[in-house]
């Protein structure tokens, strides 16, 4: 537990806590306090036991109805809020918690509350032997689904919300998810809380409700008392109680400024991806689900730049149907209209088995070398029938918006004449069914293999664009598997030889004027993206929610000093001398960026 | 009965986290199989999310992974994925 200074110095005290979501807010504080677990042990008479059980699976019914009905009114674009009910739904009926209880219920023929504080302390005990902090306080969210279950057996609600009148500063022992997500239409101005840290889930959904918060303040719902007036820093960790009119005018103008900052980026949704000198780099979005669409619209993504096909395969008990196919691909297109959508063609192998899928046999092979062997393109090359149907659902759907098809991994050009025919043998077999297709559909190379670079001149005149995979990229270049931890650290996007690589990729695509895409984690690094624009990358796909932050880089970048800084940033000897090259320059051109971090 | 088996390296960087653990635990529900994890002997039913959390996997751990049931080998496939991503399901 971390301490709080606490120090009486006249008037104003400060608590010194974890800064878990940045803002300063001024306001009345509304203490919550949760009353400890009062389960006082029972001993039931052996008729009355099933009826105990009886009663905890009805609370745990009730609780797991309450977190239903929660998620219904969640937006969807909420993911991390609805992945956290997702668990806790889980956690709920975890056989750690549920099966234990009843059965300390039914051998000790005890009271519920009881059993389930018996099981939540073991639980508890296994917890706090785990060394990765990130884990570990996943406690706190099982603690909260047990609190849940224990406010219904013992009929008392808190709803720390209700008693709130007027904009309050919320402090708690904890809040679990779902009382943040109760708030953010509600008045509330941030959070204190005596557990938790960066990493808890009341951190996370705090920061995507854009709310101050401060965590591990120790006492701090005996400290201070509903009513309070407080002024509270979510960056610096700290909490100024009974504060003088100095600091409380200055808090407030911190408060304006911070606003105007977060309002900033806001501004940047909807502007057009361009350098001050009007060169304009296209960002887009990498996305894998249906369900991340309304963050794409939200986060202004000009379009998506890599649709990971896979993830409808893994769904099923097979693959998926040509209609599921159709139907994926064309809410794709229509809600991306009128920017393009990159879609991969199915990218299995390696280190994405599938088992159920034809083909698989090699895969159980077990091959010694899997990010060399049967994947991606090859893999959809020899399994020409799953290739029919999804090049046949993509030729469909391709008349509901923009489409480019991307060909993963390949290496050679054969591949691609190979791939072509496919495409036309799709074509036709829609033809012979009388069913439409665009007239013209893009057709694309990912450059992920050294060979393909080197040959990218080759392919440059046979292909519409070229999406750079600078995650497989760099693997295959340096000869790195990332997930090998004795050798992870030699992964590095700033190696000369990759700056080099996709240089070489540019300047081809380029003489033959088709554009090029960066769609690796590289694209949406607040680092690497300014480099890639300098290297003349044209488009970046990356996680959506990054596409403001790096649309503000673009927009006050000119291109003559990016080029510049590309130049620079190639002769580098190492990647050591890349990235100071880059956080020099970088922080020079945007010292609001870089200065501070 | 089917079975299945396969040996792996964890992938993602925060190692077998909530979403992670939350994803197995779906994957365990939804097909007829009974999914088993265990690292050097100590063992979690895939379905029960805090037994997986208790293991507290790192990133780079190698772990078996043993299915069984009619849908062993497709509930394999599916929790291998997870487990071997880098990035969060």
């Amino acid at each position: 537990m971390r301490p709080a200074a606490a120090q009486p110095d006249g008037a104003s005290r400060t608590l010194q806590g974890i800064g878990v979501s940045p803002g300063i807010v001024v306001g009345r504080v509304v203490v919550r306090k949760r009353p400890s677990w009062r389960a006082g042990r029972t001993q039931l008479p052996a008729d009355q036991v099933e009826v105990e059980v009886e009663r905890f699976l009805k609370a745990v019914i009730e609780a797991g109805r309450e977190l239903a009905m929660l998620r219904e009114r969640l937006a969807t674009d909420l993911a991390d809020a609805l992945s956290i009910i997702d668990s806790h739904l889980l956690m709920l009926k975890d056989r750690m918690i549920y099966e234990r209880t009843v059965e300390i219920i039914r051998r000790e023929h005890v009271n519920a509350e009881w059993a389930l504080s018996r099981a939540l302390t073991d639980i508890r005990e296994r917890f706090e032997q785990i060394d990765n902090a990130y884990i570990r306080e996943r406690y706190s969210d099982i603690r909260q689904v047990a609190d849940r279950v224990f406010d219904l057996l013992t009929g008392r609600r808190n709803d720390p919300s209700d008693e709130a009148t007027g904009p309050a500063i919320l402090v708690a022992n904890d809040f679990s998810p779902e009382d943040t997500m109760h708030m953010q239409a509600g008045n509330v101005l941030g959070f204190c809380t005596e557990k938790g840290g960066v990493t808890s889930h009341t951190a996370i959904v705090a920061r995507s409700l854009g709310l101050p918060a401060v965590a591990g303040l120790d006492r701090v719902t005996s400290i201070l008392t509903s009513g309070d007036l407080v002024v509270m820093d979510g960056g610096r960790g700290v909490v100024v109680l009974d504060p003088d009119a100095e600091t409380i005018r200055s808090g407030r103008e911190e408060e304006q400024r911070r606003q105007a900052m977060a309002g900033e980026l806001d501004r940047y949704l909807h502007l057009v991806s361009e350098t001050v000198d009007g060169y304009a780099v296209r960002l887009s979005a990498n996305i894998e689900r249906l369900d991340e669409l309304p963050a794409v619209l939200h986060h202004g993504c000009e379009g998506i730049g890599l649709f990971r096909s896979e993830f409808v395969y893994f769904q099923g008990q097979g693959p998926p149907t040509e209609e599921q196919l159709v139907a994926t691909c064309t809410r794709l297109l229509a809600d991306a209209a009128p920017h393009p959508v990159t879609v991969r063609t199915l990218d299995v192998g390696g280190d994405k088995g599938c088992l159920f899928l034809p083909g698989a046999s090699a895969w159980l092979d077990r091959e010694s070398n899997p990010a060399l062997g049967l994947r991606s393109i090859r893999f959809s090359l020899h399994e020409k029938t799953l290739f029919q149907t999804q090049l046949r659902a993509l030729l469909r759907a391709s008349v509901h918006g923009r489409l480019r098809i991307l060909l993963p991994l390949v290496c050679a050009l054969s591949e691609l004449q190979q791939a072509r025919e496919c495409i036309g043998e799709a074509a036709a077999s829609l033809d012979a069914d009388g069913l439409a297709y665009a007239p013209e559909i893009e057709l694309g190379v990912m450059i992920e293999v050294p060979s393909a670079v080197i040959t990218a001149d080759l392919f440059a005149a046979e292909v519409d664009f070229f999406a750079i995979g600078t995650n497989d990229l760099i693997q295959y270049a340096l000869a790195i598997d990332r997930g090998n931890q004795y050798v992870a650290h030699l992964y590095e996007p700033l190696h000369p030889a990759v700056l080099r690589l996709i240089r070489q990729t540019v300047a081809a695509g380029h003489s033959r004027n088709i554009p090029v895409s960066v769609c690796g984690e590289m694209a949406g690094d607040p680092l690497c993206a300014p480099l890639l624009i300098g290297l003349g990358v044209d488009e970046l796909s990356m996680r959506p929610a990054m596409v403001p932050r790096i649309r503000r880089l673009v927009r006050h970048a000119g291109m003559h000093w990016l080029r510049r800084l590309g130049d620079e940033v190639l002769r580098s000897q190492d990647s050591d001398q890349a990235r100071e090259t880059l956080n020099r320059a970088l922080a020079h051109y945007y010292p609001e960026d870089f200065l501070q971090s | 009965m089917r079975a299945a088996r396969a040996t792996l390296r964890v992938g993602n960087d925060r190692g077998v986290h909530g979403r992670v653990a939350t994803r197995l635990a779906e994957i365990a529900m939804e097909h007829n199989a009974s999914l088993r994890i265990d690292r050097d002997g100590e063992q979690a039913d895939c379905a029960s999310i805090l037994e997986v959390l208790a293991l507290a996997l790192a990133c780079g751990d190698t772990v078996h992974l043993e299915a069984a049931g009619e849908q062993a080998e497709a509930a394999l496939a599916a929790a291998h994925l997870v487990l071997t991503r880098r990035d969060d399901p």
